[in-house]
């Protein structure tokens, strides 16, 4: 609803210092379906944002430009006050933006300690010659996994597949603060969760804005979502529809602005 | 104590080489107790001889298998390397630099077959199925068919290759053994193998991760082209000379070892040492059915059947330990 050309430069300036992130105008095609059109987005420090809409929204699209995993079109994107251009997620992550993914957190076929260190492994060695350093992988997964409540796995290298989805969040959640993500992207981390996973779920979310950490939430579960965030960015068809702080609105209402009734 | 059991009981079963180890186990006994001969250290000597040529080209199929992608081309490769080094030999070009020469061709056959399957999306399956054609045709036209046999005096590299060490052993069970322990190490304990498993396992989420899963990709297509190099110049070290329909079906047996030893057809999950046990297999197979008075014919209805069944058991074990 708010459009970048109605705010000032100096206003604009300010938020791009003082926001973790701040999108503008962000535009990504895929072949000749646009999936963004000129979306603004922003999440201040230690704020967690519910990322709302109906499915083909462009949520994921949107975070996945937002961590390098798609290119954008156009427009600008900024995190912690500086111009990001990541070629790939490793950028993304290597400034402290971790994303679980709905579908892709995991490899199934890794064991538990190899998931949790994929991409970023402890080695030993010297110069020429380094290798995994599997004990310390398993200890501090073992650790790490612990602080975010999953205490009852009995092997770091079993594998991830005998997992719970709620066990498996956890093991995203508790790798992104592990590896001092400044900004945790959960993509529907809910969604085929029972209702005690899904409480527990939430309960990290908050644990990680205790924490310091900000959160982008995705789901089109508005009670989930009105439950542990500060305010509601809703997209439709690719494009800003409402963007709302929790004071100022409430479930219910939420899902009519969803649907697109409000 | 009951739970002691159960415990080495699941501990035996992580071990991702257990099914192809009992039945390598099993198949000796049974061709030991068929024919007399079979059980002697010569004849292990002449299997492991076999075995080598088809097992270092297994390891990098395994290897690759493992990253998510196939590479039917090997056997033709195995062909192309040594035709290279034999034709290059010809002209009097040093055997050492032919192989090195040999084994770039082979890289670069690779690196095209990744770039291919990467920059397309064609299935892997079709892209050096078509490469396999391709490079054995201009064998055939190259060669007109005929046998190439290197007469150069030059041929202690050779030696080293594929020639007699000791006892009747040769070199290329020594390259076998050092590349089987050398790809499994980077497999299992490096970085980079991590990687493999992960690209294999779900690209999408090694991607997410953060993994260049197309450099991946492209870096196992080119060793796995390279060892079918090597495997080829071992077999040129035993001969001196290359026919050029050499290596015909070892695609396919080697794909077979690599899934005798446990690894997934649809990438993520495998094991070297199995690819290696797997090799094995179809060797001591090879050699018992002969030595039991067997047709020579049932050689590879045997190795289908036990390929079938290696596969059932595998499944087995698999979803039992890792989902």
């Amino acid at each position: 609803m708010t459009g970048a050309a109605s705010i000032t430069q100096e206003e604009r300036d300010k938020k791009i210092r003082e926001y973790l992130v701040y999108m503008e105008n962000v535009t990504v095609r895929f072949g000749k379906v646009v999936a963004l059109r000129d979306v603004n987005f922003s999440v201040k420090k230690n704020e967690v944002v519910g990322l709302l809409g109906d499915n083909g929204a462009g949520k994921s699209t949107l975070i996945k430009a937002l961590n390098g995993y798609h290119q954008v079109d156009g427009g600008e994107i900024y995190f912690n006050g500086e111009r990001t251009n990541f070629q790939s997620p490793r950028d993304a992550r290597d400034v402290g933006i971790e994303t679980a993914y709905q579908d892709l957190a995991l490899v199934n076929l890794m064991s538990i300690s190899r998931n949790f260190f994929l991409g970023r492994e402890l080695v030993m060695g010297n110069r020429f010659f380094k290798f995994l350093d599997k004990r310390k992988m398993d200890e501090v997964a073992a650790h790490s996994l612990a602080e975010v409540g999953l205490r009852n796995i009995r092997e770091m290298h079993e594998t991830v597949n005998f997992l719970s989805g709620g066990e498996r969040q956890a093991i995203a959640i508790g790798r992104a603060s592990y590896f001092g993500a400044k900004l945790l992207i959960l993509d529907e981390p809910t969604a085929a969760l029972s209702v005690a996973e899904t409480e527990w779920v939430l309960r990290l979310v908050s644990e990680a804005k205790e924490k310091g950490l900000s959160v982008i939430i995705i789901t089109h579960n508005a009670y989930e979502a009105y439950e542990v965030s500060d305010r509601f960015v809703v997209l439709q068809h690719g494009k800003n529809y409402a963007d709302l702080k929790r004071e100022e609105t409430n479930a219910k209402e939420l899902i009519e602005v969803i649907a697109g009734r409000k | 104590m009951k739970g002691g059991i159960r415990l080495f009981y699941s501990r035996l079963l992580r071990v991702k080489e257990i099914g192809s180890l009992s039945g390598l186990l099993i198949i000796i006994i049974i061709f030991s107790l068929l024919s007399g001969k079979f059980l002697t250290r010569e004849n292990f000597i002449g299997i492991f001889t076999i075995t080598s040529e088809l097992g270092i080209i297994a390891i990098g199929v395994c290897f690759l298998m493992i990253a998510g992608e196939f590479d039917l081309s090997v056997g033709s490769v195995f062909a192309v390397a040594p035709m290279i080094g034999a034709l290059l030999g010809k002209i009097g070009v040093p055997m050492v630099g032919a192989f090195f020469v040999s084994l770039f061709a082979s890289a670069v056959i690779g690196y095209f077959n990744g770039l291919i399957v990467i920059k397309t999306g064609i299935p892997s399956f079709i892209v050096t199925l078509g490469a396999m054609m391709f490079y054995r045709g201009v064998l055939l036209a190259v060669s007109g068919g005929f046998t190439i046999t290197f007469m150069g005096e030059d041929t202690a590299f050779l030696d080293a290759l594929g020639g007699k060490i000791f006892m009747g052993m040769r070199a290329s069970g020594i390259w076998f053994i050092a590349a089987t322990i050398i790809f499994s190490i980077v497999l299992n304990n490096t970085k980079y193998g991590n990687h493999v498993f992960a690209v294999g396992g779900n690209p999408g989420t090694a991607k997410a991760l953060g993994i260049n899963v197309n450099r991946v990709k492209l870096i196992n297509f080119v060793l796995c082209s390279v060892m079918a190099g090597l495997a080829g110049f071992t077999m040129f070290g035993r001969f001196h000379s290359i026919d050029p329909t050499a290596g015909s079906l070892h695609e396919l047996e080697a794909i077979a070892s690599a899934v005798i030893g446990g690894a997934l057809l649809t990438g993520g999950y495998g094991s070297i040492v199995g690819a290696f046990i797997g090799a094995f297999l179809i060797g001591v197979m090879r050699s018992g059915l002969i030595l039991a008075g067997a047709p020579s014919y049932w050689y590879q209805g045997f190795i289908g059947v036990v390929l079938v069944i290696s596969v059932i058991i595998n499944t087995k074990i698999r979803k039992a330990v890792a989902g």
